[in-house]
């Protein structure tokens, strides 16, 4: 054989035996030890941190909130829905944007170092789960937001926790008061809000069968300065808390009048735009819970001023201001006609 | 004369092939000789290492990777389209935070009356993406609103896990491969990131990751799981239409979801035999 | 920004993750340099292993151009891979059920191979040169001698014999080489534009179509540039090789589509109104139109006239060059197109190819001159020319 061919079958045959030789030595350990693949990446793979902590991880320090949700209808397996903490506040581990190659989230949880989200623009939030969406199951709570609640956060009437309204009508509050004491001390009031409680053209609104625990609070608040009015404001401050629960109790029990019907075309338009009412006050203007004013047999006018001075902001309340925003004068007319000629009982 | 030349010129042929044959075999000693020499080097370290015994499991703290069988559950009666799933699952495994890469995604299936197969858009979609106002946060967009739909509804995928996984099949390295739990997963230090199997998968599941360089999918949260955990976009579904869970026990959600429901796969023609069982999907689905 | 390059708008439904394009025009350029070095091959071994003298001056060329663009091609690839750095885990620990893992050894097979080949057929000027040249250069081709200067009638016939060996293993060798590639695109599942078992052999025919055009074109630019004249009865041959092969190929390409068209399945709709749409340029017009039947009609042409002379280089030429715009459009419409049409069946994305980017056009564009380059400088020190008329003028 000429000296080229052997010394090339010499080179090819030292090229293999390298080139196999590199090979086996550049197989790492843990191949092949499972299969077809690095044993020891299994490992890797799990070794690293989760970031979502779950329910348990928050119930440590956050018991109040925990109990809200708990029994509140974001945590409702009979329905199927269970929102947990996460969802909305973000993740309670370390939440770095560090690339897969390191094996384990450097960084610290929560709350060392690490503030869990606590979300502001609840509109935006609450909507991705609850605007209404063509798909979206119909027994997924939603709602067409600019309707709803048009601006407005949803805090204002919901606990995000447990965020089912309570509408179901709520029993008079715990300290009744004497209607008989209160009869007597009603008399101070009668020069604006008329005999029994019904003003007709008086100044101040009638107060005949208003609900007691909503009396209460108004008074309340005009003492403390949650709601402003020059006359009321020094009246209420003379009331003290005992007082304010007689004068809700002799007053709840009165018997509203409604005011004659006097134009039924504004009427009837009144009621059709009270579809918004209705939720909060009733188809009837008897509110479903204590806590919300009723509204059959209201002096027309003060309604109307009352909805001006919720749109203006001269009345400071989130929903109201919400549901109002958008009547126009002669819609808060038309309500105001609905429900000052509602039937009272 | 002739005779001498023969037999000179016969010894001489034979002297040539014995020296050829003997040389050959030189060579071949030679190089048998070598390749032993190597190899025995590297079966001596070889032997080493199975001196300590190769593990039966991987080194997973307080998990035993021949107990489970893990399987995933769709009900997409029950999805709302609010994609919390894939915002969680981009947090959980540092998905980059733009519209074109995802471990999970959200279809939405709308069919307009008149029309015979129903619209599909994913939360990627431009109008979604102009909707939620930033390619890292996701929204549907109400754009069917004003639409006479007939039908409409979610459909949430991800990586199917496939028993037979086209993507392993295609990978030239092995950085992909199946658990024995039945997990498909990426070993990111040894993927070469020729994105072969970003092509050969039939569901879009994977992707490439370019910050890393390597591709990336769905792991079924491997490092949840093998914690008693659950995935992260199970975790986050706040209406229970991810489901999640062992087959082996045969009361899991996960083998209750599947005995007791007509179930059905994504694109069975393949004959990949995905993992994810969907319940509620249609015949536009696939 | 990186990751935006890739991505590309998309009408219809696709999945999320399909908006990223995986594979862009560096995966265009790769599979046409393969195919350029089976098909150079193939004119090699047409002359090597066939016995088709009339091409002996530019078998040995043909051999070098197939060499330059083999030493060229793990290039793209290199550039496209996340981590090249660890290209050669897929030879250190090859996952045989993929095809990309094969190809790293018969990539590796393939070009030890060819220089295999050029070793033998350069290797009486190798020695020749070694004595003459002192110097660096000189070094080289005494290392590349191997230390011998046997140049005699038995060496010589010993060298003929490796020769014969080297180009039989070889075609099926390139054949197999740029085969497979068909098989990656052919063998998956995902995509209908894709999947089809004719895959690799309209790769293979493909590619050789186009090798044999490149060294059609690289010899008459090399005849023009050394002042010979072109050997008309080498580039008939050629011209005879291309027509027949490129008849062949037109009858996969278009057994191909239309089986696919007949089948109709899910999602062809959306297929037909991209090959109507988008793809009616590239499609029809470049690589159906221009690319194949005009070169097919004018060299029917030629052979049916008996053409000869000036006029026949020229035509084909032209011919050649058409088949080259061809066969890379076609590389194109398969790889881009494929990947345009969505997984989904429901949805098609549009993908503009940047310009200067890692994967963008002036690379590609540099990475198919680069070979020439290559070839270009070869040639001056392993000068493959065999011409007969200059043989003839030194009797």
């Amino acid at each position: 054989m000429p000296r080229h061919i052997f010394r090339l079958i010499l080179v090819i045959l030292v090229c293999v035996v390298v080139g196999y030789s590199a090979k086996r030595f550049f197989t790492l350990n843990s191949f092949y030890e499972y299969g077809h693949y690095r044993g020891d990446s299994v490992a890797d793979i799990a070794s690293d941190k989760p970031k979502f902590k779950g329910v348990g991880y928050c119930a440590s320090c956050h018991a109040k909130q925990i109990a809200e949700w708990s029994n509140g209808v974001h945590n409702s397996s009979d329905i199927g829905k269970i929102v947990k903490c996460e969802v909305c506040h973000g993740a309670g581990g370390a939440r770095d944007d560090r690339g897969p190659f390191e094996a384990s989230a450097t960084g610290a949880d929560h709350p060392k170092n690490l503030k869990m989200v606590v979300p502001t623009d609840t509109r935006k939030l609450c909507t991705f789960c609850h605007e209404r969406l063509t798909g979206r199951p119909l027994q997924q709570r939603q709602i067409v937001v600019a309707d709803h609640a048009g601006t407005q956060q949803c805090i204002v009437c919901h606990n995000p926790h447990s965020p089912k309204l309570n509408l179901t009508p709520v029993e008079a509050a715990a300290q009744a008061g004497d209607p008989i004491v209160g009869k007597a001390k009603a008399a101070a009031c009668v020069g604006c809000h008329g005999a029994e409680g019904v003003s007709r053209n008086l100044p101040g609104p009638s107060l005949a069968g208003q609900n007691a625990t909503y009396f209460a609070e108004a008074l309340k608040a005009y003492g403390a300065g949650g709601r402003n009015n020059p006359m009321m404001s020094p009246a209420a401050q003379a009331i003290n808390a005992e007082d304010a629960s007689h004068l809700a109790a002799y007053f709840s029990g009165l018997k509203c009048e409604a005011a004659p019907a006097s134009d039924a075309q504004a009427a009837s338009a009144g009621q059709a735009i009270a579809s918004k009412c209705t939720a909060c006050h009733g188809a009837d203007g008897r509110a479903s819970n204590g806590a919300w004013p009723n509204l059959a047999g209201q002096s027309k006018d003060y309604l109307i001023n009352a909805i001006k001075a919720y749109k203006g902001g001269a009345r400071n309340n989130g929903m109201m201001a919400g549901i109002v925003k958008d009547l126009s004068d002669s819609d808060a007319e038309s309500v105001a006609t609905y429900y000052a000629s509602a039937t009272c009982k | 004369m002739e005779d001498k030349e023969k037999l000179e010129g016969q010894q001489k042929g034979r002297r040539e092939f014995l020296s050829c044959l003997g040389s050959a075999l030189a060579c071949s000693a030679a190089a048998a000789a070598a390749g032993a020499v190597t190899t025995g080097a590297v079966a001596a370290t070889a032997a080493e290492a199975a001196a300590t015994e190769v593990p039966p499991n991987p080194a997973i703290p307080g998990y035993d990777w021949t107990q489970h069988r893990w399987a995933f559950g769709v009900d997409a009666t029950k999805c709302i389209g609010c994609l919390r799933c894939v915002e969680a699952c981009k947090k959980e495994n540092n998905v980059p935070l733009d519209a074109h890469h995802f471990r999970t995604w959200v279809e939405r299936y709308v069919t307009l009356e008149g029309e015979e197969t129903a619209r599909i858009d994913s939360q990627a979609d431009p109008v979604n993406i102009a909707a939620s106002g930033s390619e890292s946060e996701y929204r549907f967009a109400d754009r069917y609103r004003d639409a006479k739909v007939e039908q409409a509804f979610f459909v949430p995928k991800l990586c199917n896990h496939c028993t037979h996984p086209a993507c392993v099949q295609v990978c030239p390295t092995g950085a992909t491969y199946k658990t024995e739990d039945g997990v498909v997963v990426i070993d990111h230090t040894y993927c070469i990131g020729c994105q072969y199997c970003v092509q050969a998968c039939p569901y879009g599941a994977r992707y490439f990751n370019e910050e890393t360089g390597v591709t990336d999918k769905c792991t079924w949260c491997y490092h949840r799981i093998t914690k008693g955990l659950q995935p992260a976009c199970v975790e986050v579904c706040p209406v229970g239409a991810r489901i999640f869970g062992d087959r082996n026990d045969k009361q899991s959600v996960i083998s209750q979801f599947i005995q007791n429901n007509r179930v059905s796969v994504l694109r069975p023609e393949t004959g990949n035999a995905p993992n994810v069982f969907y319940v509620g999907i249609d015949k536009d689905v696939s | 920004m990186e990751t935006l390059l890739n991505s590309a708008p998309f009408t219809g439904y696709v999945y999320p993750n399909e908006t990223m394009i995986p594979w862009t025009v560096l995966i265009v350029v790769y599979p046409y340099l393969t195919g350029l070095v089976a098909g150079a091959f193939t004119i090699s071994s047409l002359y090597q292993v066939f016995g088709f003298h009339q091409l002996r001056p530019v078998a040995h060329f043909a051999l070098l151009v197939s060499l330059c663009c083999m030493v060229v091609v793990p290039i793209p690839l290199l550039l496209h891979l996340g981590h090249p750095e660890r290209a050669f885990n897929a030879m250190i620990t090859p996952h045989t059920t993929s095809a990309f893992a094969i190809f790293a050894y018969a990539a590796a097979f393939y070009v030890i191979l060819l220089m295999l080949e050029t070793w033998f057929v350069f290797r009486p000027h190798i020695v020749q040169t070694a004595k003459k040249t002192k110097g660096p250069v000189g070094w080289i081709y005494r290392v590349a001698t191997l230390g011998s200067d046997d140049l005699s009638e038995k060496a010589l016939s010993y060298d003929r014999k490796w020769l014969f060996a080297l180009a039989i293993i070889g075609i099926p060798g390139a054949h197999g080489l740029h085969g497979y590639v068909g098989f990656v695109f052919g063998s998956l599942k995902s995509r209908e534009w894709w999947s089809s078992d004719l895959m690799p052999a309209i790769f293979l025919f493909s590619a050789i179509i186009s090798g044999t055009a490149l060294v059609i074109v690289l010899y008459v630019v090399s005849c023009k540039l050394r002042k010979v004249p072109v050997d008309l009865a080498c580039v008939k041959v050629m011209a005879y090789s291309l027509w027949g092969f490129m008849m062949f190929t037109l009858l996969l390409e278009g057994l191909e589509f239309a089986s696919m068209v007949y089948r109709g399945r899910e999602g062809i709709d959306v297929i037909m109104s991209f090959v109507k749409g988008p793809l009616l340029v590239p499609f029809f017009i470049l690589q159906f139109g221009l690319g194949s039947l005009l070169p097919l009609a004018i060299i029917t042409f030629l052979i049916w006239r008996g053409t000869s002379g000036p006029t026949l280089v020229v035509a084909i030429t032209t011919s050649a060059c058409l088949v080259l715009l061809a066969v890379l459009m076609m590389r194109y419409n398969v790889v881009i197109g494929g990947q345009e049409i969505a997984k989904t069946g429901k949805g098609l994305l549009d993908y503009q190819p940047p310009i200067f980017a890692r994967e963008g056009l002036f690379t590609a564009g540099c990475v198919l001159v680069l070979p020439f380059v290559l070839l270009s400088i070869l040639v001056r020190f392993l000068p493959p020319w065999h011409d007969p008329a200059l043989a003839k003028a030194a009797l």
